[in-house]
């Protein structure tokens, strides 16, 4: 067994509170599950030895705060290496909205019973958050509530910090929220966030997981949905890699004409890893899915992606598509793209594509033909291509955020 | 201004153009008409410079330098403008973001100072006004769910903020309603300043009731069969190519 595993075991057994009863039934799979390796599929492309080697030494240098959305108007929610930091936090909220710090919720009945039942066991470091995430926000919307107001989830992670996460959230029957989940951090640290989300019947979620750790940063999360009848989830996950970037997103269609899009965007560039696994379960029929992934890979970079879409036996009339395009940008990037389609369903239209996409001829020589060099188009078009997804986001102050932040990084980006 | 002497081109080894000779002055406007497969598109193609569009003889100056030495972007820097018979659509990529692309990469091509966001935000705020776009086509996506006639109209926009010397409009009335047509006629008749040239590929005279051209030539099988003033248009409107056959005839047994 790895020493980091035994170590974070060890510490587990020592967590007591309000979700107790439910860490010990996670605490007992952890133990009887292997620390991954190459030969454990969910993490073939992916090596976690450096958790391993990682000498995680807090600095004494100040802790610096996540970068602020111009124009969010959010109601921020601020951890700093993985604790709540009330004084930056909101603490007023619209009538319709209750939110609950974890660590204060004692015997939330609705959070004790949500917690594990939506993120499935088979998420290594999922179990891993379920016995150690003393931190993070019970989220409340309550029936019909319309919560325009966005809330901003913002972790910064500094050097040597490790920490662990844990969002539990509930859009009662009917209502609307937003949430936007940022994570940032460009020092060698460990956080492992993961959060729950039930979307109940008739309601929506408009989510966005801005996964903006670089460099040394080790992030390992997960966004699981479980959506009602008639229910609406709009997701967008950007990440920029780091030494070890892992998200996974179970979208779990537990009622009918449920629908959910989920767009994705990064950008890695030296050694940097990002590795999304994707798993669309449609359990009730008359659903939809739709899934864009795309990535620009430079340098040295590996970019994961496996998309599961597993369609249940009585699940007819499901649209589900999953489209993965991604561009390499050097000869040593890499990508790993693997669709995984499980249908047991027979009425049902069920699509996915993915390309290594070349840059299109006709597009490059239109740009070409009004005076731009073939350098700057391909910087155009590139640009373009994952701008297209950051067009389609319903907050206009996070995609006015981004595009520079992914017009910097990408310009950084070597082509070769 | 545009002298294109002996021109052969071909696309996959079809040979397409076949000795093409064609010389437009300084504020001419010539029309260039002729059935389907006669090779206009291919023209054009040969002359902006696109992959796969091959010269295998023949020359093409613009102001005595010849295009064919010159690289795609520089043939546009030269004073070279297409607009397109069919504008490629690109999501991601602002139209904005696009024409201050391109007009940047031509001043700069020139020796041009760069025109500061301001002063480029008001040529490019009139110039999608003169085309009857509204403003937000400008953030858009290059023609991304354009109409065919918005697509055309903003091919007329960016041949009216880069000024080129040649313009060569391939099939720019095509799908436009009469409206449409109008608006882009307009454009075009708007750049005319007795300096700038234009080179209009068409299939309908009804283009050129509103943009007059001083020359129109017929294109056949690669070569120019016929020239005359713009009567000539006229004469095809009424006779289809059909004609052309006997002409070709003709001038082989001159041979």
């Amino acid at each position: 067994m790895s020493s980091w595993l035994a170590h974070t075991i060890t510490q587990a057994e020592t967590v007591s509170d309000w979700l107790s009863p439910k860490r010990a039934a996670s605490l007992e799979l952890l133990k009887n599950t292997t620390w991954p390796s190459r030969k454990t599929e969910a993490w073939k492309y992916t090596p976690i030895n450096v958790i391993e080697r990682a000498n995680f030494t807090p600095d004494s240098t100040p802790a610096t705060v996540a970068s602020d959305i111009p124009n969010l108007n959010a109601i921020n929610l601020v951890f700093i290496d993985g604790i709540f930091d009330a004084q930056a936090s909101a603490n007023q909220f619209p009538e319709g909205l209750t939110i609950t710090s974890l660590d204060t919720a004692d015997n939330n009945d609705w959070a004790l019973e949500s917690f594990t039942q939506t993120k499935p066991d088979r998420h290594f470091f999922g179990l891993i958050n379920d016995t150690l995430a003393t931190q993070g926000s019970i989220i409340d919307v309550s029936a019909d509530a319309v919560i325009d107001q966005p809330i901003r989830i913002v972790q910064s992670f500094n050097s040597g910090s490790q920490s662990h996460t844990r969002i539990i959230m509930r859009v009662g029957k009917n209502a609307r929220a937003c949430v936007i989940e940022q994570l940032e951090g460009n020092e060698l640290c460990l956080n492992t966030s993961f959060a729950e989300y039930q979307i109940c019947d008739g309601a929506t979620l408009e989510h966005y997981r801005l996964a903006m750790q670089c460099q040394q940063a080790i992030s390992v999360g997960g966004c699981h949905f479980k959506l009602g009848h008639s229910a609406h989830l709009n997701s967008n996950l950007i990440g920029f890699g780091s030494q070890l970037s892992r998200v996974d997103m179970d979208i779990i269609h537990a009622g009918e004409n449920s629908d959910a899009k989920l767009n994705v965007i990064y950008l890695l560039d030296g050694k940097e890893i990002f590795d999304l696994h994707s798993c669309i379960e449609h359990t009730q029929p008359n659903g939809t899915s739709e899934q864009n992934v795309r990535c620009i890979v430079a340098d040295h970079a590996n970019a994961i992606f496996n998309g599961r879409i597993h369609i249940h036996r009585d699940a007819q009339k499901i649209l589900a598509e999953m489209n993965n395009r991604n561009l390499l940008m050097s000869p040593n990037a890499q990508v790993n793209t693997k669709p995984e389609l499980e249908i047991y369903a027979d009425d049902v239209r069920c699509a996915h594509g993915a390309t290594m996409a070349e840059i299109d001829e006709g597009a490059m020589f239109y740009l070409q033909s009004r005076g731009i060099s073939r350098t700057d188009a391909q910087v155009l078009l590139s640009f373009g291509f994952i701008n297209e997804l950051v067009d389609l986001m319903n907050n206009a102050a996070v995609a006015e955020w981004l595009r520079p932040q992914l017009r910097a990084r990408f310009a950084a980006m070597e082509i070769r | 201004m545009l002298k294109i002497n002996n021109l052969h081109a071909s696309v996959a080894e079809n040979n397409i153009i076949k000795g093409l000779n064609l010389t437009i002055n300084a504020g001419e406007v010539h029309a260039i008409m002729g059935p389907n497969g006669a090779g206009k598109s291919t023209l054009s193609y040969a002359l902006t410079g696109r992959d796969n569009y091959q010269v295998t003889q023949g020359s093409a100056l613009l102001d005595g330098k010849d295009l064919l030495d010159l690289e795609v972007e520089e043939r546009a820097s030269a004073g070279l403008f297409l607009a397109f018979q069919y504008p490629v659509e690109i999501p991601g990529v602002s139209n904005m973001e696009f024409l201050k692309a391109s007009v940047d990469a031509q001043r700069k091509a020139r020796d041009l100072e760069a025109l500061t966001s301001s002063e480029f935000l008001k040529r490019a705020k009139a110039a999608c006004k003169q085309v009857n776009l509204p403003l937000s086509f400008l953030k858009r996506g290059v023609n991304e769910g354009f109409s065919g006639g918005e697509k055309k109209r903003n091919e007329i926009m960016q041949m009216i903020l880069l000024e080129p010397k040649l313009s060569i409009l391939d099939e720019s009335d095509s799908g436009l309603d009469i409206d449409a047509l109008k608006v882009v006629a307009e454009g075009i008749n708007s750049q005319r300043d007795g300096q700038r040239s234009f080179l209009v590929i068409t299939h309908y005279q009804r283009l050129l009731d509103y943009i007059k051209p001083d020359y129109v030539h017929v294109l056949a099988d690669g070569k120019i069969v016929k020239s005359g003033g713009p009567e000539l248009a006229l004469e095809l409107e009424a006779q289809g190519y059909a004609w052309l056959e006997s002409y070709d005839r003709t001038a082989q047994d001159e041979d």
